[in-house]
This record gives C-alpha cells, sequence and structure tokens, in this order.
C-alpha cells in the first residue's frame, strides 16, 4: 500500500500546476465564466499540445483533473475528453473511433453527452427517428457531435450524432455556475443503426469515468478553498490578531482538512481499482457521494471563514463553490450514487 | 499510488481467519469492560491465545524474541480481530509499550517484561490524567523523588483504563522543575500491587466499570523501571501521543463496519430496508466509514515510512470517534422503542449492542484527547495557524 503518487503523476501534476498558472489564472477563469460563450478555443488548444484530451488513464487522469478543478478550469473537459471518450472505446465502431478519437484527443473535435436519465425524454421509434429531450447537456453549443441516451422500446439505445444534424436543436439552460448547460431537443431527427453505440450497458462504464472526474474536479476545487481559507485566517487581522488564532476559526478550517483529505482518500482509492481493472462501481459510488457532501462543506464554511469579501463576484471562491455544486450532480448525484452503495451493502429493498 | 495489499499480508489476513473460524469467541471469558473503541473487551484468555501463536511479538526484531515482521502485520491483525467483534482490548497498549521498551527500556524492562508482554500476560494501564491535568496534561502534580536507587512516587491518577485487571502502570510524573514547562517529566512502568498503590474503581455510565483512579502514596520504584531518559518523558510521550491515536483507533473502522452490517442485516430483517430515508442514511455511513479506514492507511503509510506527522493522526482520531457517534446514533434510530435495551435484556435487539455503543461512544470524543484539543493541533501544527497565546 502506498498512498504518494507516482513519479510520472507528480510530474503532471506540478506541469499542470505551473501551465494553469500562466495560462489559466483566477482572473482568466473568471472573464471565461462571465461570458455567454464561456469557451477558450486557445486554452483548449493547448492542453491538447500538452496531450490531456487523450490521456484517459484512470489514475494520471485523475490527478489531473483534480489541479483543473483547483484552478476552475473552463471547458468540456469532463463530457468529450472523459465520457465521451470512454464510451467510444468501449461501444465505439472501428469507424467512430477512427473518425473520431484522434480528433478528439487533438482538441479539433469536442463530443458532449447526454446519457443521464434525469430530464431525458428521448424515444428512438422502430422507424429510427429520434423523438424527445435530454436536459443538462454540457458544452454542446461548442459540440461536433453529441451522443445521447434514448429508449427504444425494450432497450436503452445509446447513439451518436452530429451536432449539426437536421431537427437537433440546442437550448441555452442558465446555471448559477460557470457551466455551460443545454437543453438537446429532437424532433424527428433520423437515425441510422451506424450510428448506434454498442453495448449500450457502456454508458455506465462511461458514467462511472465521469463520475470518478467530477469527483476529482471537487476535490480539487475543495483543495484551493482550504487553501486560500487558511491563508486568509492567516493575514485576515482583526481586534490586533490574525482571525486564525481563534478558535472557531481553526476548529472550522481542521474541519476543511478532513473533508478534503477524506475525499481525496476515496478518490484515489477508487481510480486505483479502476485501473487495476476490478469493478468499482460501489468505490466510484462512495467517493462521489462522499465528496459530493463534504466538498460542499468545505466550499460553505470557506465562505463563513473568508466573510463578507468572499460574497464577491470578482473572488475566486464561489467559483470554486458553483465548480463543485455543478459536479456533485452531473454523472449521478448524491442520492443516485447512495442507492447504488445501499445494493452494494446488502440492502433490500 | 497503490491500495491493495500483498500476497503475504493476505495470507496472514487468511491465518488469522481460521484461527477465529477454529476457536469460537465464547470460548474465552471476558474480565473487563467493553469501552466500544472496537478492540472489544478485556479478555487475558484472549490475549493469552494471541500470546501462543506469536502475534504479539511478531514485528519486534529478531533479537528481542520477535519475526520482524513488517508494520502492516499488526494492522492486518487487527482489521480480522475487529470485524469478528473479539475482545482483545489490552493489545494496542501493549504493543506500544513493547515498542517504547525496544527503543529505550532498561536491561531490566527488556529482561522481566517484555517476555510477559510476547505471552499476552503482562497488560498496561496509562496514568497520564490527573484530576487537574485532563487536556492540560502537563499541569500534572504526581511527583517522583529520587531517594538512592528508587524512585518515590506520590500523587493521583485518574480515568485509568482497566488500572484494576492490567498488570503494570504506565506512569507519567515529574521528576525536576525546569524552566521550560514541558522538561523534567519521566514515566515509570509500575507493577500492580507496588506498596502504597490504592486502585479503585469508577463505575460509568453504561453500569461498568472501565476507568479506574489510583492514589499513589510514596509509591517506590526501581531506577531501572523509569522507561526512557529522565526528563525527556515528554517528548517521548508526545511522539507516542500521535502513534497512541493511531494505535488506540485504527480498529474502529472495521469494528463500525462489523456493526454496520448487523444494522444492515436489521434493516433486512425488519423491513426497514425499504425506507428510502434509511437506505441513504446507511449508504452515507457505509462510505464514511470507506473514508475512515482510508485516512487510516494513509496515517499507517506515514508511520511505516517514518514520515512525518503533523495533523494525519488527529484528525483521523477525530473522524473515527465522531463517525462512531453518528454510527450509533443511527443505530438508536433504527431500533425505535427497543434501542434503549441493555445487552442481555429479555427482547434486546442486535444483542442490545447500540445502546452500549451508543453510550461508550460518548467518551470517544474526550479519551485520548478531545476532538476540540485536537482540532486545535490540526490548525496549528498542521496548518501552521497562529497559537492563542497561554495563560502563565
Amino acid at each position: 500500500m502506498d498512498f504518494r503518487p507516482s513519479s510520472a503523476q507528480q510530474l503532471l501534476v506540478s506541469t499542470a500546476r505551473e501551465f494553469l498558472k500562466k495560462h489559466c489564472p483566477p482572473e482568466r477563469a473568471q472573464q471565461i465564466a462571465l461570458d455567454s460563450r464561456g469557451f477558450d478555443e486557445t486554452l483548449w488548444g493547448r492542453m491538447a499540445e500538452l496531450g490531456w484530451q487523450g490521456l484517459l488513464i484512470p489514475p494520471d487522469v485523475i490527478v489531473l483533473v483534480e489541479e483543473m478543478g483547483r484552478a476552475s478550469t473552463p471547458g468540456p473537459f469532463v463530457p468529450s475528453a472523459v465520457v465521451a471518450t470512454a464510451l467510444l472505446l468501449a461501444a465505439g465502431s472501428a469507424d467512430h473511433k477512427k473518425r473520431l478519437l484522434p480528433a478528439m484527443a487533438t482538441g479539433e473535435t469536442i463530443v458532449s453527452v447526454a446519457l443521464d436519465d434525469a430530464g431525458n425524454t428521448l424515444v428512438l421509434d422502430a422507424r429510427g427517428r429520434l423523438r424527445g429531450r435530454a436536459l443538462f447537456v454540457e458544452s454542446a453549443h461548442v459540440a461536433h457531435a453529441l451522443i445521447v441516451a434514448a429508449d427504444a422500446g425494450d432497450d436503452r439505445r445509446v447513439v451518436l450524432l452530429p451536432a449539426d444534424r437536421r431537427g437537433v436543436e440546442r437550448r441555452p439552460l442558465d446555471a448559477i455556475g460557470p457551466e455551460k448547460l443545454f437543453e438537446v431537443a429532437c424532433d424527428g431527427v433520423s437515425v441510422v443503426a451506424e450510428e448506434w453505440l454498442e453495448p449500450a450497458t457502456a454508458r455506465r462504464v462511461a458514467l462511472q469515468a465521469g463520475a470518478l472526474a467530477r469527483t476529482a474536479e471537487m476535490v480539487g476545487a475543495a483543495q484551493r478553498v482550504l487553501e486560500l481559507a487558511v491563508e486568509h485566517a492567516k493575514t485576515r487581522v482583526q481586534g490586533g490578531r490574525p482571525i486564525g488564532g481563534h478558535q472557531a476559526i481553526q476548529h472550522a478550517c481542521a474541519d476543511l482538512v478532513r473533508d478534503v483529505d477524506a475525499s481525496r482518500g476515496l478518490l484515489y482509492a477508487a481510480a486505483w481499482r479502476a485501473s487495476e481493472g476490478a469493478a468499482p462501481a460501489a468505490d466510484v459510488a462512495m467517493a462521489k457521494a462522499y465528496a459530493s457532501e463534504a466538498c460542499l462543506a468545505v466550499a460553505r464554511r470557506g465562505h463563513q471563514i473568508f466573510g463578507a469579501i468572499g460574497y464577491c463576484e470578482e473572488h475566486p471562491l464561489h467559483l470554486l463553490h458553483k465548480r463543485i455544486l455543478a459536479a456533485s450532480v452531473d454523472c449521478g448525484d448524491v442520492a443516485t450514487h447512495l442507492e447504488q452503495i445501499a445494493r452494494a451493502i446488502g440492502l433490500r429493498a | 499510488m497503490e491500495f491493495g495489499f500483498s500476497a503475504a499480508e493476505q495470507a496472514f489476513a487468511d491465518e488469522v481467519r481460521a484461527f477465529l473460524r477454529d476457536n469460537p469467541l465464547d470460548r474465552f471469558p471476558l474480565d473487563g469492560m467493553d469501552a466500544g473503541y472496537g478492540s472489544g473487551a478485556h479478555s487475558r484468555a484472549f490475549m493469552k491465545a494471541l500470546g501462543e501463536r506469536g502475534w504479539i511479538s511478531m514485528c519486534w526484531p529478531e533479537s528481542f524474541g520477535g519475526r520482524a515482521e513488517p508494520m502492516f502485520f499488526k494492522l492486518v491483525l487487527f482489521e480480522e480481530l475487529a470485524l469478528a467483534g473479539a475482545p482483545f482490548g489490552p493489545l494496542a497498549g501493549s504493543w506500544q509499550t513493547a515498542d517504547a521498551i525496544i527503543d529505550y527500556g532498561t536491561e531490566r524492562l527488556r529482561r522481566e517484561v517484555l517476555p510477559a508482554i510476547a505471552r499476552g500476560e503482562a497488560t498496561f494501564w496509562q496514568g497520564y490524567s490527573e484530576p487537574d491535568a485532563g487536556s492540560d496534561l502537563l499541569a500534572l502534580k504526581t511527583e517522583a523523588r529520587r531517594d538512592g536507587d528508587h524512585y518515590v512516587i506520590r500523587g493521583h491518577k485518574i480515568w485509568s483504563s482497566h488500572a484494576g485487571i492490567a498488570t503494570h502502570g504506565l506512569v507519567f510524573t515529574r521528576t525536576s522543575r525546569e524552566a521550560r514547562r514541558s522538561r523534567g517529566f519521566s514515566m515509570f512502568v509500575v507493577p500492580n500491587g507496588t506498596p502504597g498503590m490504592d486502585i479503585r474503581p469508577i463505575r460509568s455510565l453504561t453500569g461498568g466499570v472501565y476507568h479506574y483512579e489510583v492514589f499513589l502514596d510514596d509509591v517506590r520504584v526501581p531506577v531501572e523501571l523509569m522507561l526512557g531518559p529522565e526528563g525527556e518523558g515528554f517528548q517521548a510521550l508526545l511522539n507516542g501521543l500521535d502513534s497512541d491515536r493511531f494505535w488506540g483507533r485504527f480498529y474502529k473502522a472495521p469494528a463500525l463496519e462489523r456493526v454496520l452490517r448487523r444494522l444492515v442485516d436489521h434493516a433486512n430483517a425488519t423491513g426497514a430496508s425499504a425506507d428510502a430515508g434509511l437506505r441513504r442514511r446507511l449508504a452515507a455511513m457505509a462510505a464514511e466509514l470507506a473514508a475512515l479506514r482510508v485516512l487510516f492507511y494513509r496515517a499507517a503509510c506515514l508511520l511505516r515510512d517514518g514520515a512525518p506527522i503533523t495533523y494525519e493522526t488527529a484528525v483521523a482520531k477525530i473522524y473515527a470517534d465522531e463517525t462512531g457517534q453518528k454510527l450509533a446514533r443511527l443505530g438508536m434510530d433504527l431500533l425505535g422503542p427497543w434501542a434503549p435495551l441493555r445487552p442481555g435484556s429479555h427482547e434486546a435487539r442486535v444483542d442490545g449492542e447500540i445502546s452500549h455503543a451508543y453510550l461508550t461512544s460518548l467518551g470517544h470524543t474526550i479519551a485520548g484527547g478531545t476532538a476540540e484539543v485536537l482540532r486545535t493541533t490540526v490548525a496549528v501544527r498542521g496548518l501552521g495557524l497562529p497559537a492563542e497565546p497561554r495563560k502563565a
């Protein structure tokens, strides 16, 4: 047993931290978050030059996404480079893989996903027509292709569509966070069998990879909240002494450490098991459910430690908080993962 | 990054499981209360059985009669025993005392006490706290005065676990007045029954006896029973406290896992498992216990590698104790009107184990460093926040 990241992982982390400090400093993250399009092609392209979009090895991509969460890095990394990539690898045809994966790895092609059941009314009829809508599709506006799950009678079908296919409409949802969410509405969109991704159960594998990546984002963001809060507690002077000299603030900071450490521990354990090929369904569910609660608690307590200044838009705290919120409900919310755990520990329905 | 167990560790786990299968726990009489920490009750018979297998001394150097197994063997043993609910109450204390004796004990302690620990015969109570020295341990008043080749100890210790049934006390005393508050303390290994020692039980809110108070009225102790250098006892103890928090709580995660499994079985048997709210609470608890386990394994790796520890064991202890309280609370909720029934009561559910866990867990966030003191440790030692000024 060894909790330390490998030297390759450590190198990846330090490179990522340097890179993001330079190309995605807090002011830039803030700017992109407030921009209505909210996508930085230059940053996305630079990340691709480093090979990030083509990484996808569980422990490595996890420590990388953790850094992105820490820097509030915008962009469709998790949906495209993690979830869609994992799905295409597991269920794409040779043609899909050849056509999409290299271009996704270089950042030229972005693929959005609508795999979650929540808000999804899509039905694929026997004549190959897709009707209904999917909700919460991140970065659909910059996507070149969409992967959507739909009801097909007895089956669940997963299909890959060009984003500009006739009858596909992308309508923006307005969320509190920097992520750009869309409704993808389909009005009799024609789908051919070559566009099915099989087996459709690979959806679970992809959502699990996504859940792990979202957990990494939360842990990274919470780690940053912890660092900022401790820094603030040391330097903010009231009544002649740093507020961090008071036990009320000290104990709050101690709880931040506990929440971040425990979340990261579960994250790494699940990522390691995923890399070993062992079925990590319950491990991923535990990491995601736990980190969602714990990292949100970190963000909320962080606000209390920062006091009034943390309430301002120009302060980085709210972006980290909103990033955690968004990650906590994507790829399975807390209730979904808790139910998975409930079954894994043998609770009968 | 690597979270698995080695083949040797897994083989040892199998060995321990086989022992537990071949030796049903009801064969071992209990002689002291289970205080809910996860190490079960105090059972001399069980300690002797562990000693017979060489498991108490397995990690000691060969020159001290051990087999020099890696530290993780101790974790494996703890996990398997705790998952089974075995009565190994004194084991952590025996290990810690043995480690101290191996590190800096006198020839006499190595010759007389160490083999008795290995056989499971010698067990220890901690004489740290005093009526006016709780969280402020350095306020202690018990003094040891040198008199020829003896020290004469005078004072009053309290909250000493199993002191009445253990064989020796680890008595923390002041041996000199020094300018620095943390200097001048020394530790003694004092055999129970030494003249002048009066050990009195304190009945707890569970109705059972776990703690004792010990009056030391000019107790004469040979110089060779001092453990560690004179006057440096506090530094030794401080390092010890980091590992104390670890070894005194490591088994809690597997022990709580055992309790959670019992609650799941009970929920399934009564049909309560269909309740969505309860499912979520039990599932969230399973995740918390997994997180707890990971925190302890991380601390274990640091201890094993000799890496610096500033806050890691303190965080793990806080989390262990607060999670234990939460689980007991959840168990009480699940049992409803049956919750307050004692172990052994007519109609008690889950063997009345939950009501006992609920009551004992109240003491866990106090013993061995209160949750508040430890949070301050995490903040000051771990995060570098400024310490609160101490009143002289």
